[in-house]
This record gives C-alpha cells, structure tokens and sequence, in this order.
C-alpha cells in the first residue's frame, strides 16, 4: 500500500491498542475491508471495513456489520494491509490523448468535419443522430 | 397456529411437562438476551459492541418463538409478552447459570461460552415428537451454531492472552462452574418427554456430551473445571439473586409503567 493509498477507504495504517478505538482484546486492530454480494451471482462490492486483531474475528464482525438483517450471501473480508494499490494519476490517468485505446477507435467527428468543408458537402442527415461526443463508434465518424 | 393444533396428540401429564420445558428454554433465553444487552455502547471495542448487542437480541428472538409456542400450549389467555413480562421475579425458571450478572467481559465470555454449548447440547436433545418444537428448534440450531463459533473466539483469545485477561476468565469459569450444569438439568415429567419423542435422549446423557466437549476445549489451554451433574430441584434459585431483581426491575419497568398498553 502506498502512503496516501487511502481513496476507496477512509482509515490509515494499523491503529494500536488504545489509540482511536480503545483497548483491543490483544494484539494489534487492523482495517479489514469487506466486500459483499447481495445476491448469488452479484457482483462482490465493497461494503465498509471493521477493525480486527485477526481474520477470524473480523469475520465474526463483518458477519454482524454487513449480513446481520440478512443482506448478504457472501462476504469476503481481506486485511487491507494485503491489498495492493495503484492511485498513481500519470497511470491511471495519463495526460495525452489516448481515445484510440476504447473500442470505439479514433473520435474521426473533427477530421470528418474538415474534409466535408474542404468537399463543399453536408453531412448526412439520416445519420447525425449517431454522432456523439463519447468517443463511441458512430457509422458517421468513420 | 392455533391452540387446538398444537396441543393436539398429547395427554395431560406430557403437555404439562412440555410447557415446563419451554419455560426454562424460553426464560434460559430472555434472561442471558437482556443481560448481555447491557453491553451495548461499553463493550471493549465498536465491533464487539455491535456483535454482543446482535447475540443478545437473537437470544431475545428466540425466547420470543419459545414463549409465542407456549402462550398457544397453555391456552390461559396470556400471549407471549405477558409470559416474558408479567411474572414476579420468583416466577422465573432461568438456570442458575443466568441468575448470575454479567460481571466483567471475562464473566460475560464465560457465561456465553458455558451457556452457549450447554443450550446447543439442549437443543441438540429435542425430538421430532412435537413438530412444533422440532420445527423451530431446527431454526434456532441455525443461528446458535454462531453464537458458539463467537464464544469460541474469545474463549480461545482470552485463555491465551496470559495475564490479566487469563486470570480475569479463569475465575470466572470457576466461579460459574457450580451453577453452569443446571441448564441441563432433568426437566419435570422428562419420562413423559422422551416417552412422546419430545426428547430425543434424557438430559443426562446431553450433559455427559456437554462436558466432554467443554474439557475438551479447555483442555488445550490448561483450564480444569469441576461439572457435576445438576438436578431438576437444583436448576433455579427458589430465591432469585439480587443481580436478577435488578435486571428484573429493568426489563419489566416499562411494561409496567402502562400495563396493559399497545405498543
């Protein structure tokens, strides 16, 4: 985990005994992060964290935080010192155009545009309802 | 269900020894339920809170079922919140295991962690004689496979922590040892029970299985108790403790601050 990886959850590092939460029944609490699955076949999603000396007690308390009035089917819990982040924004984000990596390909909209002023045409009014600004293929951008 | 149907198929002296035993289970349930509420917002930690206050009220849950089934059994009028409120504290037959306040959290541990196993063996002890009973039974087997599972946890926790936390849950099992067996004990008229299937084995025999399994929990980590088999006329206090009229005076304050009123 990096130092600031904390964007999906809203706790640090490993709390000790007797700070935030109070006396823990021995050892040191942990965030555990709890995933759950409202239905079978559902997706897992991430539902909250408890804090835990050890995986079999944050079971028992994501059992009664997540599924108590029976919202769940599933639950995965998963110490958060064990997940692995990535919130680097010139990886994730990169600052250059990248449109030409989605499905939909080069957005062509502009360059189409250009050359229909340089031909002197119109474009095609059946298919200006295909046109959008997602960058999704349109039969028109092409 | 009805009264009629419930009562149907069984004579007098079997009835009778039924609803004795749904008393204790029902009173067994509500007492430990509203004693371990007294937990919520002090428990050792939020999670633990939130998990206590849980087992608490599937205990109240299940005392509710029990009683609803007894209030049809008895057929006198009262319904299952008369049965939980309205009886002098003498009137109670929760175990003396119960009878006992929540004391600190290695009291409370120890209490669940006796009380747990030994209402498992109980539960484990119901016949399909009386589908009514067998039918909930089987339901509430569901959720109390967790309450040991938690009880378990700490149990474990606590005798392996050392110091302070050792200590505190050693006495503890060994201040209850005396009074844990009476949540087994024979019911009144148990002849008739097993005679009927209502009882599938006689409480002798889930007590043998309940202290094999609980020496060999505690075997492990170095504790020894002494279990000796209680009897019927040992099961509760003729004369409440005066933790359980303390309790008693909080559970029943508001029922009686308007009896009679719908809430």
């Amino acid at each position: 985990m990096t130092d600031d990886g904390n964007r999906m959850i809203d706790e640090g590092a490993p709390i000790a005994p007797g700070e935030a939460s109070g006396e823990g029944p021995g050892g040191i609490l942990e965030p555990y992060e709890v995933f759950r699955q409202e239905k079978d076949g559902d997706p897992m999603r991430h539902g909250g964290n408890v804090l835990a000396p050890d995986l079999e007690l944050a079971l028992h308390y994501a059992r009664e935080m997540y599924s108590r009035r029976g919202e769940s089917v599933r639950l995965w819990v998963v110490r958060r010192a064990d997940i692995g982040v990535l919130d680097d924004l010139d990886l994730l984000q990169p600052p250059l155009d990248r449109s030409f990596k989605k499905p939909g390909g080069y957005v062509m909209r502009d360059k189409l545009a250009a050359a229909r002023d340089r031909a002197g045409t119109t474009k095609p009014g059946a298919r200006a309802a295909s046109h959008d600004t997602t960058g999704r293929r349109g039969e028109g951008d092409r | 269900m009805t009264p009629t149907s419930v009562m149907s198929g069984l004579d007098t002296p079997t009835r009778s020894a039924l609803a004795g035993l749904l008393l204790a289970m029902a009173d067994d349930d509500f007492v430990i339920g509203f004693s371990d509420s007294e937990w919520t917002g002090i428990a050792p930690i939020l999670e633990e809170d939130v998990a206590m206050s849980s087992i608490a009220q599937d205990e109240l849950g299940h005392a509710k079922v029990l009683y609803e089934l007894l209030a049809g059994l008895l057929d006198d009028g009262r319904d299952a919140d008369a049965l939980a409120y309205d009886r002098e504290p003498e009137a109670y037959r929760h175990a003396r295991l119960l009878d006992h306040g929540r004391g600190d959290w290695a009291t409370t541990i120890a209490r669940r962690f006796l009380y747990d196993t030994a209402d498992a063996a109980r539960l484990a002890s119901i016949g399909d004689g009386w589908p009514p009973l067998a039918e909930l039974v089987a339901k509430i087997r569901r959720e109390e496979r967790y309450h040991v599972m938690h009880a378990l946890a700490w149990v474990d926790r606590l005798a392996r922590a050392g110091g302070e936390a050792r200590t505190r849950f050693a006495a503890a099992l060994e201040a209850l040892a005396p009074d844990a067996p009476t949540v087994l004990a024979a019911p009144e008229g148990e002849a008739a029970l097993l005679e009927a299937g209502i009882l599938a084995r006689p409480m002798s025999a889930a007590f043998r299985g309940w202290r094999t399994e609980v020496f060999g929990i505690l075997g492990p980590l170095g504790i020894t108790l002494a279990l000796e088999a209680a009897t019927d006329a040992t099961r509760h206090r003729a004369t409440p403790s005066d933790d359980f009229r303390w309790l008693w005076g909080e559970f029943t304050s508001v029922r009686r601050s308007d009896p009679g009123a719908s809430w």
